[in-house]
């Protein structure tokens, strides 16, 4: 080697087949976890803590990735969970196909970015046909479309034995939260729904509350536990006895004045309490502590008080309820006051027991943009790993009331495509016809491994699913044209029509996670050298 | 370098170690089978105690299988999932902690066969849950409501529940105990059942003296004498006012200088000091207390003006005490001396007196009129020994708790389970395809809890167990009730014998054990020693961020 350099240094060949290496080791870790036969997996760190989980983001995020290249494919998982927040196993089994694909077609000699033009124009054309041909408009489904998309998402997750009563409640969820802009376009703030986790009873206890649930209790046992009709304050100050700023001192000459110092800090709290219950409220809450003695005007009032709310909480509330947060009670003339339009109502406010924790319910407040799911389980990973398939659910339901389009599961998209793309291949006469079709043979891996996850005969079964395709693409025939909703029917080892049968995905996850996995794929693909730079001297003793 | 580069691509940290597919698969069940084996002995009333030591040299000795659990290290994740089950249970209905652990980590025992034979996990599950559904609509069928308005049948019922539990140890001392505790602070509220034993029911423990010294006060007591030796330690009818602040000068809380430039000055502010304090207790004195009881500190001075006007005063006790105290005397906790009025003033509570037991002053309040709180005193040889009665205590005030919050019983000894078993193997058989194996052997995995009953009372299990299996097959109406009697371990209707659990225990032991199995069996690979503790990996969503309008 002419050039010396500190450290490794791959080109060639060797860095592409060690990237492809790399990528297929991580998708093989992943690749059982797909689809509603997929298995989860345990994560266990040093500390003993323990994940259970089937989510594609969730594992790898979780899983000390080191290779550079592998870590690419972990950045795509999250990519897709954050802009779709489904998909993420595919995405990742897609990808690291394309690439092993790609790598062959340039160890026979096929420039890299030939393959890459390949693939783009082949990504290109998948997404055109799937917006032409494959989608369905919600609409002509109804609410039961809706319905089985989310079935389809839970399917493979620990709560898929009971798909639908979870399907039925998160879809009722993100309806109740729609906000609707000036120009009338509808929006789903799934963070408004908030998943709210109480160990205990089981899952399927799990319940749906059109309200709002605060983890919390009341701060004094005299306080009553349920209050109809209430009244909400929204404080985000102390009621503590009045304090000075830090470094504010106050300086008498007097002694006498110091008396009468301590009764003012007193009375000030206990006016700005008085203020606050004479407006009407009877429930308090607040960001910051409530004092012992301010509690007994509250117990003395009737009213419920909440110390420590967390503040997106009480903004939470606030909303709904129609209440306005304080920061203080001072008005614009400077002095100190309460109106009765600070307040927010709701029409119950009482105080439960779940397991052994104590629960807040706010019902009937004027608006509902905030819903609360309580989730309940056996064990804490198991409420952690429920919260993550519900989480994945609202994503995947609020992408279809947004787009309105579905595609439908189970194989039946990466089949048609693969058999468009592979008659499209024919049509060209360059070196990327090459590239084209190995895209095509490269989604059929997901078919392949659902088929695969379920113990079924993969082979027997692409072979049907493309025959059902090819017919639906050659024929112009009515009946056949329904063909190219055809997808596996994992439980029985057959193939079916999966519109029918329900198995429904939104458009949007499956264009993105295309685009996506397309993307990553080729971004490892230019990579033609890699340089590990050795660590500097000074270093050398940490280094591991 | 050679041709094929057969370098090897380190993808993941190396300290990380995998297991895979079913080697995976089959530690899980181990791991879960060994956790319940631990456990297996305490299930039933002839069941033994484990000692444990903890690093620090301190013994438990229980056989509570939630204490058992808490106390054990184990490394296995499996076992740990385990291990949270019984909290779980704690958390949720506080008794049933071992036969969960038992039925879920034979759940697990069960299914291995059928990994074996190589049939998917996802059916296995699938068969779980169905038969989850079943098992409770079936110990529902079964269950009795029984009505609690009466307090006598209440105790009875209460009797049964937990009688078979502890009663070969201490008779039924625990049981009375319990049933004592927990009709004291049951509150019937338009309805809404309110049984808060956490916060009410106190249990205090004083070593020495006999356990069967041990009662449930009509009132409070805690571990406190009076701020000055010379106080009344004895007042009948006492006037009882509490409070939560201070009984001595307070600095204000903001920053107050005093700038002094006269002698006299620093007189004035000592004596100021006094006089805040003197004004204080006038205060109090005003409403003729016989008893002044604080959260907080009391000044030497203000001792001395109490002890003056021969007025007892307690310092320093708890809030949660002071919340038992409110309301077994009726007085409201105060916070500003100067507010206080007649109604605070609780004359509720009729006893007030101070005992010397052991070395150590304990305060007690009793006789009082209706109290919704009571302290539980437990007498005991040893530390150990009374620990170990707490927890048998908690258990059976939370079983006394579950029947007043859901009236609903059935059989114990078993019988529930076995009456299960017997129905999921009759439903197995109409399941199609390849689900009836999993699903009937829930059925089987249900018959554990007879079995360790069995195994544990000393009787010849085989026999047992399937003479119990063949009266439950019978077509009568008594067959659901046939059991193990655990004491004479002979087969016998509960109903006779008067063993019954409520139904809330039983179906959450279901559907802990069966949920957490199913989890446990979903897992194909096990990554362990992974080094970054992240933060919670939970999805965003958890915490609900601001609405975009």
């Amino acid at each position: 080697m002419s050039v010396s350099i500190l450290g490794n240094r791959q080109s060639g060949q060797d860095i592409r087949d060690a990237n492809v290496r790399a990528v297929l080791a991580i998708a093989n870790i992943v690749r059982s976890s797909l689809g509603p036969n997929g298995l989860d997996k345990m994560l266990v760190d040093q500390i003993g803590d323990v994940t259970i989980t089937n989510d594609g983001a969730t594992i790898l995020k979780r899983l000390e990735v080191q290779h550079p290249a592998a870590k690419v494919l972990v950045e795509l998982a999250q990519l897709q969970d954050a802009e779709v927040g489904d998909g993420t196993t595919s995405v990742v089994i897609v990808a690291s196909e394309l690439l092993k694909r790609a790598n062959d077609l340039v160890k026979n000699k096929i420039h890299p970015t030939t393959v890459i033009a390949g693939f783009r124009l082949a990504m290109k054309e998948s997404i055109k046909y799937i917006k032409n041909n494959l989608a369905v408009k919600t609409d002509t489904l109804g609410e039961e479309g809706i319905m089985n998309v989310a079935k389809t998402t839970l399917s493979s997750k620990l709560i898929g034995a009971d798909s639908h009563y979870f399907a039925e409640m998160l879809v009722r969820a993100v309806e109740t939260v729609k906000q609707t802009s000036l120009k009338g376009e509808s929006k789903f703030p799934i963070k408004a729904v908030r998943l709210l986790k109480c160990q205990g009873q089981s899952v399927k206890e799990s319940v749906y509350v059109n309200g709002y649930v605060l983890q919390a209790g009341r701060s004094a046992q005299g306080m009553p536990t349920k209050i109809e009709g209430a009244k909400i304050a929204c404080l985000d100050f102390n009621l503590n006895k009045f304090k000075l700023q830090m470094g504010v001192q106050v300086l008498i000459k007097d002694p006498a004045q110091l008396a009468l110092i301590r009764a003012k800090e007193i009375d000030i709290t206990r006016e700005r309490i008085q203020k606050i219950i004479s407006a009407g409220a009877n429930v308090i809450l607040t960001t910051k502590a409530i004092d012992d003695l301010a509690l007994k005007y509250f117990v003395e009032a009737h009213a419920i008080g909440i110390r420590r709310v967390d503040k997106k909480d009480l903004r939470r509330i606030a909303k709904m309820s129609g209440a306005e947060i304080l920061t203080s009670l001072m008005n614009t003339e400077g002095d100190e006051v309460f109106l009765p339009e600070y307040l927010g109502t709701a029409q119950e406010v009482s105080e439960e027991r779940l397991g052994d924790n104590d629960f807040m319910f706010f019902k009937g407040m004027p608006k509902s943009c905030a819903q609360t799911i309580i989730i309940r389980g056996a064990n804490e990973f198991m409420l952690d790993e429920t919260e993550r398939s519900m989480h994945d659910a609202l994503c995947v339901i609020k992408r279809v009331l947004e787009s309105k389009s579905i595609v439908v599961g189970g194989g039946a998209v990466e089949s048609a495509l693969s058999i468009y793309l592979d008659n499209f291949a024919r049509s060209l006469g360059s070196k990327e016809q090459l590239a084209i079709a190995e895209f095509a043979e490269a989604l059929l891996v997901i078919p392949k491994v659902l088929a695969t996850n379920a113990a079924k005969d993969a082979s027997d079964l692409l072979a049907k699913l493309k025959m059902y395709h090819t017919a639906s693409q050659t024929s112009s025939e009515q009946k056949k044209q329904e063909y190219k909703f055809v997808g596996l029917d994992l439980a029985n080892g057959k193939v079916r029509n999966n519109l029918k049968a329900g198995v429904l995905e939104p458009t949007l996850s499956k264009i993105k996670s295309l685009k996506f996995a397309t993307e990553a794929a080729i971004s490892i693909l230019r990579i033609d050298d890699m340089i590990e730079l050795a660590p500097k001297k000074e270093e050398r003793g940490q280094e591991q | 370098m050679l041709p094929g580069n057969q370098a090897p691509v380190i993808v993941l940290n190396q300290n990380t170690q995998r297991e895979e597919g079913k080697k995976a698969q089959l530690a899980n069940i181990r791991a879960a089978k060994a956790v319940a084996d631990i456990i297996r002995t305490t299930l039933g009333p002839k069941s033994m105690l484990k000692m444990l030591l903890d690093p620090m040299g301190g013994i438990v000795l229980t056989n509570d299988g939630n204490a058992i659990l808490r106390e054990i290290d184990v490394k296995h994740p499996a076992a740990k999932t385990m291990i949270d089950l019984s909290r779980t249970q704690d958390e949720e209905v506080g008794d049933g902690t071992t036969s969960v652990i038992i039925l879920a980590g034979e759940l697990m025992g069960v299914s291995e066969p059928f990994l074996n034979q190589k049939i998917h996990p996802i059916n296995v599950v699938s068969a779980y849950f169905k038969a989850l559904e079943a098992a409770l609509k079936s110990a529902d069928s079964i269950s009795k409501l029984v009505s609690i308005e009466d307090k006598e049948t209440l105790s009875v019922i209460a009797q049964s529940c937990i009688g078979t539990k502890f009663s070969s140890r201490w008779g039924n001392l625990i049981v009375d105990l319990a049933t004592e505790a927990v009709k004291t602070v049951y509150i019937n509220n338009n309805g809404k059942v309110e049984v808060d034993v956490k916060r009410y029911a106190k249990i205090e423990k004083i070593p020495g003296g006999d356990i069967e010294e041990s009662r449930v006060l009509r009132g409070v007591m805690f571990n406190k004498d009076v701020t000055h030796p010379k106080m009344r330690r004895y007042i009948e009818n006492p006037r009882v006012i509490l409070l939560d602040c201070p009984l001595e000068y307070k600095k204000a809380e903001s920053m107050t200088n005093v700038e002094m430039t006269k002698e006299e000055d620093f007189n004035t502010l000592l004596r100021l000091e006094e006089e805040e304090v003197e004004k204080l207790c006038q205060a109090i004195m005003r409403l003729n207390p016989d008893v002044v009881i604080t959260e907080k500190g009391v000044s030497d001075l203000a001792q001395h003006y109490f002890l003056k006007q021969n007025i007892s005063v307690i310092r320093r006790i708890r809030k949660t005490d002071n919340n038992r105290i409110a309301r077994v005397s009726g007085a409201t906790i105060v916070n500003r001396p100067e507010e206080l009025q007649e109604s605070d003033v609780g004359t509720k509570c009729h006893k007030f007196e101070i005992k010397l037991i052991g070395d150590e002053y304990y305060t007690f309040m009793e006789d009082c009129e209706d109290p919704k709180a009571c302290s539980i005193l437990l007498r005991g040889a040893t530390k150990d020994v009374l620990n170990e009665i707490e927890r048998n205590m908690h258990d059976a005030m939370a079983v006394a708790r579950n029947v007043m919050i859901e009236p609903k019983l059935v059989p114990g000894g078993g019988a529930v389970e076995m009456h299960v078993a017997n129905e999921l193997t009759k439903i197995g058989r109409t399941i199609e395809g390849i689900e009836q194996l999993p699903f009937q052997a829930v059925a089987q995995a249900f018959e554990v809890i007879a079995r360790t009953l069995a195994q544990n009372c000393g009787c010849n299990v085989v026999r047992i167990v399937t003479e119990l299996r063949a009266k439950h097959a019978e077509d009568n109406p008594d067959a659901p009730f046939w059991g193990i009697d655990g004491n004479a371990g002979k087969l016998a209707d509960m109903r006779t014998v008067g063993v019954w659990e409520p139904l809330a225990v039983k179906k959450q032991t279901f559907k802990t054990a069966i949920e957490a199995a199913c989890m446990l069996l979903r897992i194909d690979e096990v990554v362990s020693g992974i080094s970054k503790p992240e933060k919670k990996s939970g999805p965003v969503a958890a915490a609900p961020d601001e609405i975009e309008a």
